[in-house]
Order: C-alpha cells, then structure tokens, then sequence
C-alpha cells in the first residue's frame, strides 16, 4: 500500500486496525513510524536504542487501539508516549546521556541546503540537554508542537515548557557560538 | 536573532526514516503479543467444579439461622419459666398473707366475743373461799 493512499484512507484505517486488521495495523506504522523513530534518535542518540523505542511505542499502540479516539489523538499519543519513554529511559540510565554514538551507526544528517556540520552540531548539542528539557526542544522543533500541546504530551505547566525552551535556546546558541560555529553577529 | 537560530534548529532537527523494515519488524514481533494476550487464564481454563446441589449451597445459612431461631426460642421459653415462676411464687405469697389475714381475723373475733361476754355469775365454793 502506498504512503500516500493509506494517509488519506487512515481513518478508515483505525476502525480496521481496530477490528484486528493486521494489514491496517502495519499502514499505521508506516504513516507514523518516521516521527516515533525520530523522537526516540533525537532523545537517545543511538539508532539502535530508537529502533527499540519505535517498536516499544508501536506494541503499546497495538494493545491501545480501542482508546484512541481519532486520528489527531493517535498522532499525540505516538509523540507522548515516544517521548516519555524515552525520557523513562534516559533516567533510568540505561542510554546515558551524552553516550556515543556506536560505530557505524552515526545519526544521518538531515539533506538540508546549509552546513551538515553545524546540523550534526546542533544534534549533538541538544543530546547533551537535560531529558525533559531534550523531549520539549524534540516536540518543539522536530515535531513543530506547539507549546500547549507539548505541556499536555509531557504532564507539565506551560510556563515550564516555556522555560525549557528559552534556556535550551540560550544554551545551544552559546555552545555554537563558543564552538566558533556561529557568530553573534550571524545571528542578530 | 532567535527566529534565525529556531529555524536553523528545525531544519536540523528534520524528522528522519524509520530503518527499512521497521513495519513489518514490528508486525513480526505482534503474534507473539498476540499469543500472550489469547492465552486463557487458568481459572477460565480450569474444569468447573459440579454444581453445588441446593442443600450443599444452603446448609450453612440454614444451620445459622436455625441456630438463630433456637437460641430466640430457648431464650423465650426461660424468660416465661421464670415469668410463671415469680408470677406462682407471688400468688403463693398473696395466699399466704390472706390465710395469715384470715387467722389473725378469726382470733381477733374470737377475743372480741370474749371481752363482750359477760363474767359468768361465781359458783358457791368461789364465794366461801373468798
């Protein structure tokens, strides 16, 4: 089934999942296996480690299909669920923070048009956050959530959602520009 | 300043593909959920026991209550016995007092009659002698 018509089928997709649909099942993974995977790299820093997250999350979904209302809920769900997970792990230290990455299995730098470099520095950077101010900055700026919606995926007052990224964007900026990889007059 | 480095963030923050596979690694791995979630519990498994027959199911709470109404009863039936017994004893006691009434009448009437009675005349010999 291709991506594109099982998104616009996808709510029909749900019901059928629901029914005990394995084919739907598996079209919902692929519609939202890219945003769990990415959740759990950016929080993990390892692509093993996110592999075993994904899988985690999309297991958990599978036994809570019946409580997912629509499809918008089923997309805050994945994204709550990665990230607390990941910030469950990340505690329990079993993926320490700021662990290296394993030998070939370096986070592949988005295509973009400006310097990798400075992406995989930025990356790199943000793994070095505190988890639960790495999961807002993951919601904020991988997932493009607004504030509101981050504080209710991550149980927190909005304020301190707002906090986590005024400080997280101070510090990174102050780290890029400490590694000479950005001036301040770049940025003003 | 800080839209410029939001932007910046984002755009190396893209989201990136899941590794090849992945869907169906997690197909795989669902029968095996599956199979622990259509596994029976042992008590829905496990032959029921006969029925109870109603005498067997009943017993317990009959005997209570027969215990219940024996003890109601027992205790009703010495509660009388003592009642019929203060109740004769207190006749016993009224019949006596009347008896001891009724002598006591008869010995007053009889002391009565001899005040009232007048002194016989003396005899000769009572003269004499005085």
């Amino acid at each position: 089934m291709k991506l594109d018509s099982a998104q616009a089928e996808s709510p029909q997709l749900l019901e059928r999942a629901r029914r005990g649909d394995q084919a739907a099942f598996a079209a919902l993974i692929r519609l939202h296996q890219s945003s769990v995977f990415s959740i759990g790299l950016r929080m993990l820093n390892r692509r093993d480690a996110a592999e075993d997250l994904a899988q985690d999350v999309f297991l958990q979904l599978y036994r809570k299909l019946d409580d997912i209302e629509s499809l918008e809920h089923l997309g805050f769900w994945l994204r709550r669920v990665a990230a607390n997970l990941a910030i469950d792990w990340l505690r329990r230290a079993a993926y320490t923070r700021g662990a290296p990455l394993e030998e070939g299995a370096e986070i592949p730098a988005p295509q973009t048009d400006q310097d990798p470099l400075m992406d995989r520095e930025l990356v790199r950077l943000l793994g070095e956050l505190a988890p639960a101010a790495r999961a807002v900055m993951v919601l904020r700026y991988q997932e493009d959530r607004d504030v509101a919606e981050i504080a209710a995926a991550l149980d927190m007052p909005v304020n301190t959602v707002k906090s986590h990224i005024k400080r997280s964007l101070t510090a990174l900026r102050g780290k890029m520009i400490g590694a000479e990889l950005i001036t301040a007059e770049e940025l003003s | 300043m800080n839209e410029e480095f939001e932007n910046r963030l984002r755009r190396a923050l893209r989201p990136v593909d899941a590794p090849a596979g992945f869907a169906e690694r997690v197909m795989h791995a669902l029968p095996a959920q599956q199979a622990a979630s259509n596994v029976v519990p042992l008590a829905i498994v496990r032959k029921p026991s006969a029925p109870m027959s109603a005498w067997r199911r009943f017993s317990t709470p009959a005997a209570l209550a027969a215990s219940l109404l024996v003890a109601v009863f027992t205790g009703q039936h010495v509660a009388a016995l003592k009642a019929e017994r203060e109740q004769q004893a207190g006749l016993a006691a009224s019949r006596e007092l009347m008896q001891a009434l009724r002598l006591t009448s008869q010995k007053l009437d009889l002391a009565y009659e001899a005040v009232q009675r007048p002194a016989p005349a003396p005899t000769v010999d009572e003269e004499n002698r005085s």
